[in-house]
Order: structure tokens, then sequence, then C-alpha cells
């Protein structure tokens, strides 16, 4: 909390700290009194025995202004309080019961505010005479308006929540839900409302006093210190400038308190928030050759600089696509499935974030590209739609100018053209009347529809590989069905490949032809949709099939539960990050991060004790990162031991000649020779739901 | 679906908790006002879960709160073991609460961030003057340490274990009857089966009844006896989860299951189901509500509003052309 303040709140703090104290104990202090006339020569310049200088009768300037803050903190803090007396039980009122309560206050509040606030003050103090008593009342009664608005609006927002609901639901009565579940919330605005609100008042005071309708003579203010000094302004500046400079800071001191209590509003921040200040040093990136694919991503690395250390969002993710399939990438959330994306786009959040590794589309560089190049890129060959399609679109443009937007800047249409050329698109998005369609605005659209509408543009310029990331999570189940055909279709007639972010492992296995498993950051299995599904080595991967709920299970069927939480990205577990949580870990598994072992060719994971392989005993083969050599077909038969085997523990030790380390002389050698031996065992934890990981 | 009726509510004296022909409005501005829910009936066994399920707009979640009266439906009845929770005001209403709990959907903004995990589980103890002993105990049985929760705010939980919290919130009081409104849909799959997982424990450990509502027909047809499927403010099906299922007779249903990939049921593709989007609730079609998305729609459907009727067994239908003989 206190880093998240910063060092100008606490300067300033120390500076309101400073003169309070200073106001306070003005009887105290070795003072001249602020009414004792010719204790130095009259109008002299600073020095040391009068600091701020003596004025035109000889009075310390300094005892002055230490005085006068008396009358100006006094009615800043005092007419604030007052206001907050009067206006927030009325706003806390007005907030929580709303309907008819709500109304009427905020009725006269609003012709309350109506009343010329400074000429109002003025007529009062004129009128009931300018004492302490009536400027504190007329500045204090002046904000309530303001009070009963900003503690309505915040009472409001809270009653909202579902924890003032729940409270309710408790049978808490409303007075204790006032004070308990509100009170707590609205104070922290209120707080910082309060400072900004004194600095006003300690304004509004010393134009009071400047036209001398504050406290009178010959008690000081520093409104009329200012005033007094300004007749001889020219001998004396100092006179002007002493009490105006205390002024200025206080005021400025009290701004800069309030406006920093509002940071603490947020009390959600986790301290994963990159910092944006932090010096971006690029990741080292080894030299890499594209192949021929049509997106190609080597070793790719995202970093964060947070507050509690570097957190790899994303760490050594490779894969290639071609035309005409779909890729899709799931985890659960903080996996790094979204920022993977995100860091392909090159879409990153600023300062503190660093990228590594290559990302080739259809053999250019896409990380040497400068951002302008890139935004070439973006839009006709790599095009994405995100999960809330509101976001996507700018809710003040109708719909038609939206779409034609990106014909006309990178086709180069004519508006009239790219008008129609939209339409063209909506309808093949499977918009009913395009043309209507084009006229609207988004909110005038369903969440399908919208999304349809963020197709139809991230489609618009023939890109090369859509990206989609959970564009289907917002929406109802049967429009989203409706929503992946679409893609599906599109994929297939514009011959381009997807790239599908998903945490829903159905929609994945219904519709991506290859498939990324991440966790923490790195990919623990990837492969082909039916293999990965059928034969899946990854413990975590296997967890996660289990834990989904099927429709054919029988009623209160026990899930798989996958025990613990994803990992603290800040934190993360040696060696295998999964191993915590990992029901089959082993010794190895804390001390040795595995790297990506083959199945085949395509299907890859990583384990050291894979699931449904009999080679869990003896050791796999790593794969060279980036994968691009000519891996050897591995030997089949081992890992086709078969659905039979998955969470069948291991009947004994395998001759060691039959593993794979013999088969694939080229591997690097990641595992450790010794290894081999001691453990050979499996732990007897098979999984709770056995074999069947293959419904889906 | 469209349908009314209250056909499939068993005897009174049966149920722990039963709703008959629930009305809920809201403005919807320019002096129009949306039926959000409209005339659903349901009951539930002491020891019974049932689900509710539907798209957005449904009005379950509308239900679920007009059941807590939070606030109070425009008509239609709610009884609690046979007293009569619309009629209540007050003071008398405020006195069955405990006996009614609720599980909210967002486990984050359904815990109050500035008071401690402890305190938010003990609010409830401490208002009725019961339970305080029992405050630990139940932090330990929906998996989190009463040291903990004594000093720790909410935001220093995940989802998951705010979504515990809100558990234990919920059961301190012993209520008979819980309703939980989409109490998995924000957590990962991981933390969603924990957290069934840890309603079927508790549900086992302190016989409660439950009321299950969520947009995921997997899920609901995990946790629960039977299913309520609900379409703009309707009811449309009801049956037990196996049998809905195997044999929905709602079209509705039937693209609902449809709509889920790699469903294996041997259903129709969902765009041979159901097309469209879900009309307006504040003009809702005449008739049945879903004719304008059904296959089988015919002229009768426009007209007259079909209710629930048997189908024999536990099985209900508010259809004119119910597909009776799936397999």
């Amino acid at each position: 909390m206190r880093r998240r303040l910063g060092k100008g709140f606490w300067i300033a703090s120390g500076w309101i700290g400073l003169v309070l104290a200073a106001a306070v104990l003005a009887d105290l202090l070795p003072l001249p009194g602020y009414d004792e006339t010719l204790v130095g020569p009259p109008q002299a310049g600073p020095s040391l025995a009068h600091p701020f200088g003596t004025d035109g009768l000889g009075r310390d300037v300094f005892s002055r202004v230490v005085y006068g803050a008396r009358v100006s903190l006094g009615v800043g803090i005092g007419a604030v309080l007052l206001g907050l007396l009067i206006g927030a039980p009325l706003g806390l009122l007005a907030g929580y019961r709303g309907k008819a309560t709500d109304a009427v206050i905020m009725a006269v509040n609003d012709i309350a505010l109506a009343f010329p606030a400074l000429v109002f003050a003025l007529a009062v103090v004129a009128f009931a005479g300018a004492n302490l008593r009536n400027v504190l009342i007329v500045l204090g009664v002046l904000g309530v308006p303001a009070w009963t608005r900003l503690v309505r609006g915040t009472t409001m927002a809270f009653a909202g929540r579902e924890f003032v609901l729940a409270a309710r639901a408790l049978g808490v009565r409303d007075r204790r839900i006032l004070w308990r579940e509100i009170v707590p919330n609205v104070s922290v605005p209120a707080a910082s409302y309060a400072f900004l609100g004194m600095a006003v008042v300690i304004v509004a005071e010393g134009s009071l006093a400047f036209l001398g309708l504050s406290v009178q003579a010959p008690t000081p203010t520093w409104g009329g210190l200012i005033n007094e000094g300004r007749t001889i302004m020219e001998n004396a500046p100092h006179l002007v400038l002493a009490p105006a400079l205390v002024m200025f800071l206080t005021v400025l001191s009290f701004n800069v308190v309030g406006d920093r209590l509002r940071a603490l509003t947020d009390v959600r921040q986790s301290g994963l928030e990159h910092v944006r200040r932090a010096a971006a040093q690029p990741l080292p990136t080894a030299p890499h050759t594209p192949g021929g694919q049509l997106l190609q991503v080597a070793d790719l690395r995202t970093h964060f600089v947070t507050e509690r250390g570097v957190v790899k969002a994303v760490d050594g993710v490779s894969f290639t696509l071609e035309r005409g399939r779909t890729l899709a990438v799931v985890g659960e959330s903080g996996s790094g499935k979204s920022m993977l994306i995100r860091s392909i786009l090159d879409l990153l959040p600023g300062a503190g974030v660093v990228r590594g590794g290559k990302v080739y589309l259809d053999g250019d560089d896409l990380t040497g590209f400068s951002p302008k190049e890139m935004r070439q890129v973006l839009g006709t060959r790599l095009a994405a739609v995100f999960q809330d399609p509101m976001t996507a679109l700018n809710p003040v443009r109708t719909i038609g100018t939206q779409v034609a937007e990106p014909l006309r800047v990178h086709l180069g249409l004519s508006g009239k053209r790219a008008r129609a050329h939209a339409a063209v698109l909506l309808a093949s998005v499977g918009i009913p009347e395009p043309e209507r369609v084009l006229r609207r605005y988004p909110h005038q659209l369903s969440g399908g529809m919208r999304q349809r509408v963020t197709i139809a543009m991230a489609l618009s310029c023939g890109p090369d590989v859509l990206f989609a990331d959970e564009p289907t999570t917002a929406l109802d189940v049967t429009v989203q069905d409706q929503v992946l055909r679409l893609i599906h279709r599109q994929r297939q007639e514009r011959n381009m490949a997807t790239v599908l972010v998903s945490h829903d492992l159905a929609v994945v296995a219904e519709w991506a032809d290859e498939v990324i498993v991440m966790y923490a950051g790195k990919v623990v299995e990837r492969g082909p949709a039916a293999d990965l599904f059928e034969r899946t080595r990854m413990p975590y991967t296997e967890a996660l099939l289990q834990s989904v709920p099927r429709l054919t299970d029988p009623a209160h069927h026990r899930l798989r539960v996958i025990t613990g939480r994803p990992p603290d990205l800040a934190a993360l577990p040696s060696g295998c990050a999964f191993h915590p949580r990992c029901p089959y870990a082993r010794e190895r598994c804390v001390t040795e991060a595995p790297p990506l072992f083959q199945e085949t060719r395509e299907h890859l994971y990583a384990c050291w004790y894979p699931r449904g392989t009999e080679a869990a005993v003896g050791d796999p083969v790593p794969v060279a990162l980036g994968e691009s050599g000519p891996a050897d077909p591995v030997p089949v038969a081992l890992g086709e031991s078969g659905p039979a085997a998955l969470g069948e523990p291991a009947a004994g030790p395998v001759p060691a000649g039959t593993d794979r380390n013999g088969s694939e002389p080229g591997g690097p050698e990641h595992n450790g020779a010794g290894s081999a031996g001691p453990d050979l065992k499996r732990p007897e934890l098979a999984g709770p739901e056995g074999a069947d990981n293959r419904g889906r | 679906m469209a349908g009314s009726g209250s056909a499939h509510l068993r005897p009174p004296g049966q149920a722990v908790l039963r709703a008959e022909d629930l009305v809920v409005e809201f403005p919807a501005g320019r002096g129009r006002s949306v039926r959000a829910v409209s005339g659903v009936s349901f009951d539930l066994l002491p020891g019974e879960t049932l689900g509710i399920v539907g798209e957005s707009g449904c009005g379950k979640s509308t239900t679920a709160r007009a059941l807590m009266q939070l606030p109070p439906p425009l008509s239609g009845s709610v009884r609690l073991d046979g007293v009569e929770l619309t009629r209540l005001k007050g003071e008398a209403l405020r006195r069955t609460r405990r006996r009614l709990q609720m599980i909210f959907q967002d486990p984050i903004s359904s815990l109050n961030p500035r008071r401690r995990v402890r305190d938010i589980v003990a609010e409830g103890p401490r208002v009725w003057g019961v339970g305080g002993d029992r405050v630990d105990e139940i932090l330990e049985a929906v998996g989190l340490d009463p040291d903990t929760a004594a000093t720790r705010r909410p935001h220093e939980f995940s989802g998951g274990q705010c979504q515990r919290i809100s558990i234990a919130r919920a059961l301190v009081l012993e209520p008979e009857v819980v309703i939980c409104d989409e109490p998995v849909s924000a957590l990962d799959v991981s933390v969603q089966a924990q957290i069934l997982g840890l309603l079927e424990d508790l549900k086992e450990r302190y016989r409660l009844t439950l009321v299950f509502i969520a947009h995921d027909l997997a899920v609901v047809k995990n946790v629960s006896d039977r299913i309520l499927v609900m379409y703009l403010g309707k009811t449309c099906e009801l049956a037990p989860g196996s049998e809905l299922v195997e044999r929905p007779a709602h079209p509705y249903t039937r693209a609902l299951l449809a709509s889920i990939p790699r469903s294996g049921l041997g259903l129709p593709p969902a765009d041979q189901l159901i097309s469209g989007e879900p009309p307006s609730p504040v003009t809702p079609p005449s008739g049945c509500r879903f004719r304008t998305r059904c296959p089988k729609a015919a002229p009768r459907c426009a007209q007259e509003e079909p209710e629930m009727r048997s189908l024999g067994g536990d099985r209900w239908v508010a259809c004119h052309y119910p597909e009776v003989e799936t397999a």
C-alpha cells in the first residue's frame, strides 16, 4: 500500500502535517505575536530574525502566516467535515434506498447546486457578519450538494454489488448493511474527495478574505495577508509572496493527497501488473531458419517485469501452421494462451514487456518488422477476433463505417464501393439484412451479431491467418455453435489458417486440427487433435480432460479434481511447473524441467513419465527446440500401447533396450544418462477415472 | 417454449420449496416493461437438486432472486416448508432468510473487498446470534484455513477460493435450501470440478436441497436430479437429467443439446434444429415463445401457448408437438 501511494503523497502529507502542527502549536512556538507592532523594521525583507520579513507596521510576517494557517486550515477542514456530516448520510440514504427517497433528495440537491455558490457565500457573510463561524458554516453548507452526489453515486455502485445482496439474503438489517458493507467501501473515495474539497475551501476562504469578507483584522488570514500586502507590493513583494507561496503549497498538497488516495480505491492489484518504467532489455534470440510453412513461431518468449519479479507469460513456445488448418491453444486462465496470441501479433502492452524468439509469416520475420510495417500486416495478412466484440467496436460509429474502414485503408476502395463490399461481407457471415445493419450502431445488435460483425471486419482484407481468442466465450451455447461453424466455413472457403484460443476442450475437440496445451507459459503437450485426445501423454492434459463434465456421464458423477491451483507466475515451482499438482510426480519432476518429447513426429509432450506409455519407466527422448530438423519417426509401436494402458500402473521394469533412447541419435541430451535406472516404478496413483479420456 | 402451467408440481405437502406461477417484471423504459419470468413453476423435494438451464435472458437468474424475494416476484407463490414467502414483509421475511441461502456467479463481486474473510463468513451467525462456533468448521469444510481467513481479505484469494468463501457464508446458517446461481461459470475447468465436488460433499454432509442454475447443460446434468429447461421467461421441459439428455422432447432442449460440441448424442446438427437468436423479451412472440426459431413451428404454436404436460414418468414438456420417440 505504501509503495502504491508514491513519494509525492508522503511529501504532501508531510507539508500538511507541518502546517497543521504549526497552526495548532502557534502559541507555544517562540514567535513574536502576530499583532505585535514594530518587532522589527517595517517592510524589511526576509532575515534570520524574521524569515518572511516584516510588514508595514513592523509585524513579523512568519508569525502572521502561521496564525493565518489557523483560519485557513480551520475553515478548510471544518467546512469539509460539516459538508460531509450533512451530505454523506443524505447520499447514503439516496443511493441505498433509491426510488422515491432518491428522487426527492436528488431533486433538492439539483436545485441547491443551481445556486451561484460564491455569490451566495458573499451575500450571507456580508449579511450575517464576517467571522470564522459564519464563513465556516457557509462554505460547509455550500459543499453539501457535491458530497451528497458523490456519496450517492458510490453507494449506488456498491449497493448493486452481489455482496450487498448476499448480506440481505443473510437477513442482515439495512442499518448494519450500510455501516458494514457500504460505508467502508465509500470511505476511500470520500477521503480522497475530502482532501480535494479542503483545497477548494482553502482557496474559497482565501478569496473571501481577500475581499475582506472573512475573519476580520487583527486576526490574520492568508487571503487577508495577500490583500494587505497588495498595496505595497512594489516595495515589499515578500508581503504577498510569502503567504501566497504557503497557500499555494498547502492547496497543492491537499490536491496531491486527495489524488493519490484514489489509487487505494482499487484493492485488487496482485503485484503482477507489469511495471511500465522498467527498461526493456530484449531477450536473446537464437538464430533460426524459417521453414516453408505459412506461420512459424519459434521459441517465442514474452516476459513481464512486475513488482514481484519477472513473469514468464510465454516461455519458449514453438509451432508451425499450414493453410486450411486450425490450431487450438488451450489452457486455464494464466496459462499464457492469450498472451501467446498477443505476442505473435505484437500487441503487447508496451514498456516493461519484452519479447524474444521469432515469428515467420510466409518466411517473413515479423519480429524484425517496424511498428509501421506491422500495422500493414495486421488486418491484411493477420487478423484477430477477441472475446468481447463490444470492445472491438467503436460504440459511437455505425457498423457500416467500421466495416468499410479497413477496406478503404488497406484495399484503397472508394467510400461507395467499400460500403457495397461491406454489405457483401456482412452477408457472407450470415447477417440478415446487411444493408440495414450497416446503418446501425453496435449496441443495437445482439452479442452474436456483434461477433459476426467483428469476424466480417477481420476477414475483410482476406487474411492468411485468423486469430480467434475465446471468440464464443461470451456467447450463448446455441449462438456459439453458429459462430464456430461460421469461422470454420470461412477458413475452408478462404483457405486460410485459424488459431483458436479456448478454455473449452469440447469446442477444441470439435473444431481443431492441431492442439497446443499450455501450462504456466509453456507448451506441455501438442499434437494432432485426435492423437492428443486419444493418446494423452501429459498428466495435465489428462486431468483437464477428466475434469470436464460430460453429458454422457451419469448424474452426480464425480469429476477428476486437479488439486491445488495454477502456479504463481512470479514464483514458479522448480522442475516441471505442474509437479505440485501432479499425482504421478516423482523426484525428477521436482528438480528437472522436462523438455518436449516426441510421441510421434507431430505429437509432443513435456513429461518425464508420460501417461499411457510403458516408456514412463525409461527415459523418452527429447526433441530439439523448434524441431524443424529432420526428426526421425519415433518407433510408434511403443507409444501405441493404446487406451487400455492409460491410468494403469505399469507392471514393472521394462527391458531397457526397448525404450526410445537408442532410436533417435540426433536428440540433444537433456536428460542425464544416470536417470534411467533408479526411478523405474510408476507410482500407484492412477487417476480416479482410470482409462477413459477419449469420449470427446 | 413456451409454457406455463403447473401440472408438473407434486403434492404441496412433499415439497420443501415450491414456486408456482412466478412472474417478474422489470421496467424497460418508455413506460414498457419486460416480463423476465412469466408463469414459472417448480418444486423441490428434500435433498433434491433441481437444475435450471437456459441461455442468457431466459430468466433463470431472475427466478433465483424471486425465490429469495430479492426482489419479490410481481405475482405467484413461493412456499418454503409451507410458508408463503411472497406475503411476508419486513421483519417476518427477514426471519425466514437463514433457511434459504444463495451462492452467486461472480466470486469477486459477491464478497466485500474491505472485510476479512472470516468476518464475511461470520456475518450470518453474528446477525442471528447462532452458529458462531460453526464458522471455523465450515471454513475447513470448504477447504479454507480458518487462521488465514481471519487475517486476509478476498482479493488475496483466487477465484475458486472466493467461491468457497461464498459457499461457506451460505452454509454457515444451516439453510434448508441453497440456490446456486451460476456458481462455476466464472471458474476454470479444473477449479470448476473442485467446486462441483465440494457442493456434492457438502450436500451430503449437511443434507441440503439445491437449486443449481447454469447455462452449461453438462455441468447442470452432473449435479442435478431433475433439470428444468427455460426459454425467454417460460418453462420448456422438466425431466430427470439422464432422460432429458437421452430423450429430449422439446425442440429447444434438442437444439441446446445439439449445440454442445461432441456431445455424442446422435442429434442432428444444431443448425438444423435452431436458427437465429432469441427474440427481444420486451416483445415476445405470441403463443409459444420458441416458435420463431423452432423448425417444427405450426400455426397452432402462434395462437395457443402450450402448457406443461406429462409424457409419462417424471417427464414434462410444454410443446404442442414434442419429440417423443427419440432414441
